[in-house]
């Protein structure tokens, strides 16, 4: 029982997502009497109603406590989380036990930069007036939810938050110039299901955030989903998975061409070969499959508006519009494109205007209007005059298809030829795949493990503990967190700050933790490149700690070798 | 692009151009313009937020004392300068002793301030000790049946608010939005709320019907730890006063609010944080103590329950067990009694003359599955259920010469024997019970004769109206009617032949079978009273888990107490000096004249001389703070041996019960988890558990410089190794 409301602080229910179970407790709960009115507005006002209370509840604690509630537990261990961003009020609830307190904290903070990424949306627009507008949308925003909840349930990379390559090349760049309608490819990148298998950046592009990178990644396989973990493991996934192979967990579907012979997980381990070299052919078919799917995806070639993190000399722009197109190369393989839109130098400084838009609306509200308050700032007339501008320059920088399939075109032509390189730099997740291997009891029961050590270690974590282990019935787990200096130099272990219970979840996709941890590890180590590592193990239980100790030890040195092997 | 941008974007090649290793969580390098840690958009990050209190009160408190000094000082300085300025300038004598008169005059002012300043700090710091000692920042009873239409008021719900000088807007505010809240929650969950958190504050939460209790603590106190102290507080009011909802129509809002606040207060006094984790029972130090002493104590409660019209017993020294025969929880309850003022020496007339003002007593109640766990404890059992032939068959007065006499077969003409049937006070409670003897089925039993109303109930402390007596008396004869009711269905012989001995062989099925059909028996014989005489609350709860299993340690954490039918009992405490005995006792006991003396008499003499031992029991040098800290919790008999020093905030061990608490919580909510080492820049914990217990253990001094990175010569792995060594001169085995 499952389900996630967004609410305004007037009680208005800017979105909702249930699970079919929740839909069902609420209907049974306002079943009579909105059985007249069909349809989602029914549900709407039944939720609404429903949790009314609740909102109206925490506002007034806002205001005259200046405290408000983060989390209930009734004895039937449902759970409801609240969180306030500005003025949106959010709820997550689980009844089924499948999720703790913080996952569902987690989930308010994914929801929340999902919808920056999609829409930058404020508060009034996730509720278009139009119904259907308003059903379109949601559905949107739902879909992307449960898609991150899949993967967050069976994607080790998702589990921690961590960009997960397939293959440690240099990964190439894109040359500057590619420039197609005024639209300037910043990044690109291709995805073999959810990992990264090369990742190419202009060179003149902000860096793009790891949390962007996930968030982008969620909404790739929210239009082009894997399928994999339906697939039945054939006996060779299962064999496969017990050897040492780096991509056992990912069995793409097989393919009628002549990469049958192959796996596509024994393609970015060929050191050698160039990266495209199978490109072509592969391209084409992908294009040729995409007639065969069942759903037709949506057209590649219109672009989604996104909304990216951009660092400049002139600042960090948090939600600095981009292009995102996503094009299916094979099932389970994705290409995704990024595309500065040409009047980008306008974004920015209407970003600013809007950011002080924001701030006068925000004193309007509170009755301080005065000279003081406008004093420095544009005026409201340039602001709203500018933003027009802006609006209708967004209308006319739609790219058309067939500019894309240029960009495509050169795109592809220049990974052929080779580009220059830029590393782009990401916290990277590197360990055995078979973590989540298989099917059957034991393989989910391992799963499940391993997916809550992870939450344990982060809530340790959390509380400023960076080294834990924990022999937990048959199992002995292993939790290390420490700093090295660019030379590999071991830094002392210092003081991690200790969090509140109801502070942002620990990780990279909502609210990058780490890079506010190195921030503040760094103050002592001024001048220096820190790099933080983590490591997580799960032994036998039988197997000496003093032995445990010992490999993990190997393990962390082996980061340091100069050697691609993977791990283990 | 320009060429500034062009510098930009090399600089950030630069920084990107970092080589990435194969492998490892790596992080990008820092740049370090954008927002500092503590600042995130949209989310203030708080760290370290240890305030123990409402942070509202307590800052304000603070910034009180900085201030004030800030600004003392400030003023000071200026003041001098002034005066010296002005005796330069001028120059002339007048001046200057002018000058100097001022000076004497700002220097006495200075003494002055200052003594007050200490005064204040040291009042301050009073309050801020208090404020740490004390978990709990708010506890009320919220009564949501007396708010039901619009004009009524938040404040007529309100049955009592801790702390008692919150505004009463403020209670309002808490208990009408928490109420509000939580009953929204437990409708659409279709299940009370338990927890509810703040930013701030935790919230542990009972509902029952339209009651509502709230326990609120800081957040950094576990969550298990604050529904259990919520726990104990409402079974220690129901231990004491019955059940709420009735206590609340007998008694005033006042007395019933000081009943509330000693309990809390109870609760929180003198233990420190550690307690307050793992909810512990205060014993005597028994490394301190000579073993025989420990026995002696064991043998007193024997002996004294022998007396079969006597439950179980516990002894406690200065407010600490030195030994029990109840669950700790129930031994808990108990020592309220010993330690607050609420002691209310009573006697039933004229009885109290031979024993003095050193024994007193008070009405009780038990739960179900408490008195039930008593009565299954094989010493206990052998007799108490024996104590019902001995009310079925009068004549044959038996039982009380035995148990004291310790010899069974000799006990038939005991001239010490004076029950039975003399007293006539006696007769009144055995009447009851006779008068459902004789009938066959006591659920079915022709409307029970009134017993209850018999014109001198015996237990009479001038606290109870008269209704309650009846239906407290009611809850005990009808317990016990089916008590006879299977004696009876045993046709008189061995009564306890059915059910309890089955139980003594180890619970089998018959004998959980045995023990569930007297409890429904007494439930349904229960509920008839209950309807024909008071308009009784429902008491549908005394079914399935709760009584077919004696699990006394947590079993009381699911009582219902607005709920269940309590079954009043006595506690009777005989006190020398700072030793008390505490026995649990049938009601009638106190009318029972000869059972008293001769527990009294029988107990009296040893408890003299173990009085005197324990008071010449040197109080121990509290244990040098050793290279290292542990805590140890037994979770069966729910006491902690630890070698803290139990100062507040004492800073080297914070980091200890920080991590502590941590771990308990761990352990409580993660079944298979063994053990843990957890290690933060400031200490390095071990805690290991197994079904009976907790230790935790931290290692002083050692180099704690290391890097984190996994290395099996750390210091923190060799942390097991060294608890299971430097504890054993504890009493503790971690083999």
């Amino acid at each position: 029982m499952k389900c996630l409301l967004i609410s305004s602080q007037s009680a208005e229910v800017l979105f909702h997502w249930t699970d079919p179970e929740f839909y069902q407790n609420v209907q049974a709960q306002y079943g009579a009497s909105q059985e007249d009115g069909h349809g989602l507005p029914a549900f709407e006002d039944s939720i609404s109603t429903l949790f009314a209370p609740i909102i109206i509840s925490c506002i007034t604690m806002v205001d005259r406590l200046g405290d408000s509630y983060t989390s209930f537990t009734t004895e039937n261990n449902h759970i409801y989380v609240l969180h306030q961003f500005d003025e949106c009020l959010y709820i997550a609830v689980n009844g089924d036990g499948e999720e703790g307190e913080g996952d569902l904290r987690r989930k308010i903070y994914v929801m929340k930069k999902m919808i920056e990424v999609i829409s930058n949306l404020l508060k009034r627009e996730l509720r278009p007036q139009d119904t259907e507008q308003r059903a379109r949308l949601w559905e949107h925003l739902q879909s992307l939810l449960e898609t991150y909840s899949h993967l967050r349930e069976n994607d080790q990379s998702f589990l921690v938050e961590c960009i997960e390559f397939l293959e440690r090349r240099l990964v190439q760049q894109l040359n500057s110039s590619v420039e197609r309608a005024g639209e300037e490819v910043l990044h690109a990148f291709i995805l073999v299901h959810t990992k990264l298998l090369a990742f190419y950046s202009s060179r003149n592009a902000s860096t793009l955030s790891t949390s962007d990178l996930l968030s982008l990644i969620i909404m790739s396989q929210n239009m082009y989903p894997s399928n994999t973990d339906q697939d039945d493991p054939n006996p060779e996934d299962i064999e496969s998975t017990s050897g040492s192979g780096p991509e056992s967990f990912y069995t793409p579907e097989p393919s009628p061409t002549d990469m049958d012979s192959r796996s596509s997980a024994d393609m970015p381990v060929r050191e050698s070969t160039p990266l495209f070299e199978f490109v072509d052919p592969d391209v084409q078919m992908a294009e040729d499959s995409l007639h065969t799917l069942e759903v037709p995806p949506p057209d590649p070639s219109t672009p989604r508006r996104v909304f990216l993190e951009v660092s400049l000399k002139d600042g960090l722009f948090p939600m600095m519009p981009h292009s995102m197109y996503c094009l299916p190369l094979w099932p389970g393989i994705t290409l995704v494109l990024l595309t500065k839109i040409p009047t980008s130098a306008v974004a920015m400084s209407v970003y600013t205007f809007l950011e002080a838009f924001a701030k006068l609306e925000k004193r309007l509200n509170e009755g301080q209007e005065g000279p003081a308050a406008t004093r420095g700032q544009p005026t409201i007339h340039d602001i709203r005059s500018k933003l027009d501008k802006f609006i209708k320059a967004l209308g006319a920088s739609e790219i058309q298809s067939a500019q894309l399939q240029n960009v495509w075109t050169d795109f592809k032509n220049r990974i052929g030829r080779g580009a220059r390189v830029q590393q782009r730099a990401y916290p990277q997740l590197s360990g055995p795949r078979p973590w989540c291997t298989g099917e059957g009891p034991l393989a989910q029961f391992i799963k499940s493990k391993v997916w809550s050590l992870v939450s344990t270690t982060r809530r340790y974590l959390q509380k400023g503990y960076s080294t834990v282990t924990l022999r937990d019935g048959d199992f002995y787990f292993c939790y290390f967190l420490w700093f090295e200096n660019e030379t590999g130099y071991k830094l002392e272990a210092g003081d991690i700050p200790v969090l509140p219970d109801d502070s942002a979840p620990i990780g990279m996709l909502a609210w990058d933790y780490y890079r506010k941890l190195l921030r503040y590890y760094s103050k002592n180590h001024q001048g220096e490149v820190v790099k933080c590592y983590e490591l997580l193990t799960v032994h036998l239980g039988v197997i000496p700690t003093e032995v445990i100790l010992q490999h993990c030890r190997q393990l962390a040195s082996k980061l340091w070798e100069p050697s691609r092997n993977p791990l283990l | 692009m320009t060429s500034a941008e062009e510098d930009v974007l090399q600089h950030k090649d630069g920084r990107l151009r970092v080589e990435v290793l194969p492998g490892g969580a790596f992080i990008e390098p820092l740049t370090g313009s954008e927002s500092s840690f503590i600042s995130v958009s949209g989310h203030p990050v708080l760290l370290l937020p240890i305030t123990k209190t409402e942070p509202e009160s307590v800052s304000s408190d603070e910034t009180d004392v900085s201030d004030s000094q800030f600004e003392g000082v400030l003023h000071n300085s200026s003041f001098q300068e002034k005066a010296n300025s002005a005796c330069a300038t001028t120059g002339g004598r007048r001046e200057a002793r002018h000058t100097e008169d001022i000076r004497a005059l700002y220097c006495n002012y200075l003494k002055k301030e200052m003594e007050n300043r200490d005064h204040q700090m040291a009042y301050r710091a009073l309050k801020m000790r208090k404020i740490e000692k004390e978990m709990c920042n708010y506890f009320f009873l919220y009564d949501g049946s007396k708010v039901r239409g619009e004009s009524d008021q938040t404040r007529e719900g309100i049955c009592y608010f801790y702390p008692e000088e919150t505004p009463l807007d403020r209670q309002e505010l808490l208990c009408g939005q928490l109420a509000g809240a939580g009953r929204c929650v437990s409708e659409l969950s279709s299940s009370p709320v338990r927890i509810l958190n703040l930013h701030r504050n935790r919230f542990a939460i009972r509902m029952e019907d339209d009651l509502l209790w709230a326990l609120g603590c800081s957040v950094e106190v576990p969550t298990v730890s604050v529904c259990e102290l919520l726990d104990q507080l409402i079974n220690l009011f129901c231990f004491y006063n019955g059940s709420v909802r009735h206590s609340y129509q007998l008694n005033s809002q006042e007395t019933l609010a000081s009943r509330w606040a000693q309990y809390l207060s109870h609760l929180q006094s003198g233990s420190s944080e550690l307690q307050h984790i793992f909810s512990c029972l205060t014993t005597i130090d028994s490394t301190n103590v000579d073993p025989l002493l420990l026995l002696k104590a064991a043998l007193i409660l024997q002996a004294c329950q022998r007396c079969p019209l006597v439950l179980a017993g516990c002894i406690l020294f200065r407010g600490r067990v030195v030994s029990t025969q109840m669950s700790p929880q129930l031994t808990m309850k108990v020592m309220v009694h010993e330690s607050g003022t609420y002691t209310k020496p009573q006697r039933p007339n004229g009885q109290s003359s031979s024993f003095g003002s050193a024994v007193s007593s008070t009405a009780v109640f038990l739960t179900p599955s408490e008195l039930q766990y008593l009565q299954s404890t094989p010493v206990d059992k052998d007799f108490s259920s024996h104590s019902t032939p001995h009310k079925n068959t009068p004549l044959k007065k038996t039982r009380l010469s035995r148990t004291l006499s310790d010899t069974p077969s000799s006990t038939e003409s005991e001239p010490s024997d004076p029950g039975s049937s003399q007293s006539p006070q006696k007769l009144l409670s055995p009447h009851l019970s006779e008068s459902s003897v004789y009938s066959s089925d006591p659920s079915q039993s022709t409307p029970n004769p009134p017993p209850p109303q018999s014109p001198e109930p015996p237990l009479s402390n001038g606290k109870h109206s008269p209704v309650e007596e009846s239906l407290e008396e009611s809850y005990y004869h009808s317990f016990h009617s089916n008590g006879e009711g299977g004696s009876q269905i045993d046709n008189g012989g061995d009564s306890s032949a059915f059910g309890e001995n089955s139980h003594l062989n180890g619970g089998g099925v018959d004998g959980a079978c045995g023990e569930e059909f007297n409890f429904r028996v007494a439930e349904e014989s229960h509920d008839n009273k209950v309807s024909e005489e008071v308009s009784g609350r429902g008491c549908g709860r005394v079914q399935g888990h709760e009584v077919e299993t004696p699990d006394p340690p947590r079993s009381d954490a699911f009582e219902h107490p607005g709920e269940s039918p309590l079954i009043p009992m006595t506690l009777y405490l005989h006190r020398v000096k700072g030793l008390v005995l505490a026995l649990l006792v049938e009601p009638h006991f106190l009318s029972d004249k000869a059972s008293m003396e001769e527990v009294y008499h029988s107990s009296l003499a040893s408890l003299n001389g173990l009085e005197a031992h324990l008071r010449s029991v040197s109080p121990g040098v509290p244990g040098a703070p050793g290279p290292y800290i542990f805590a140890h919790f037994d979770c069966i008999q729910s006491t902690l041996t630890s070698n803290l020093s139990g100062r507040p905030g004492g800073a080297p061990e914070r980091p200890f019960v920080r991590a502590t608490s941590l771990l308990h919580s761990h352990f409580c909510n993660t079944e298979t988890l063994q053990e843990a080492i957890i290690r933060s820049a400031g200490a390095a914990v071990y805690g290991t558990r197994s079904v009976a217990q907790e230790t935790y253990f931290q290692q002083h001094g050692g180099s704690l410089r290391n890097s984190g990175i996994p290395n099996h010569q750390d210091s923190a792995f060799s942390l097991p190794g060294k608890a299971r060594h430097r504890l054993l001169k504890h009493g503790v085995n971690l083999l």
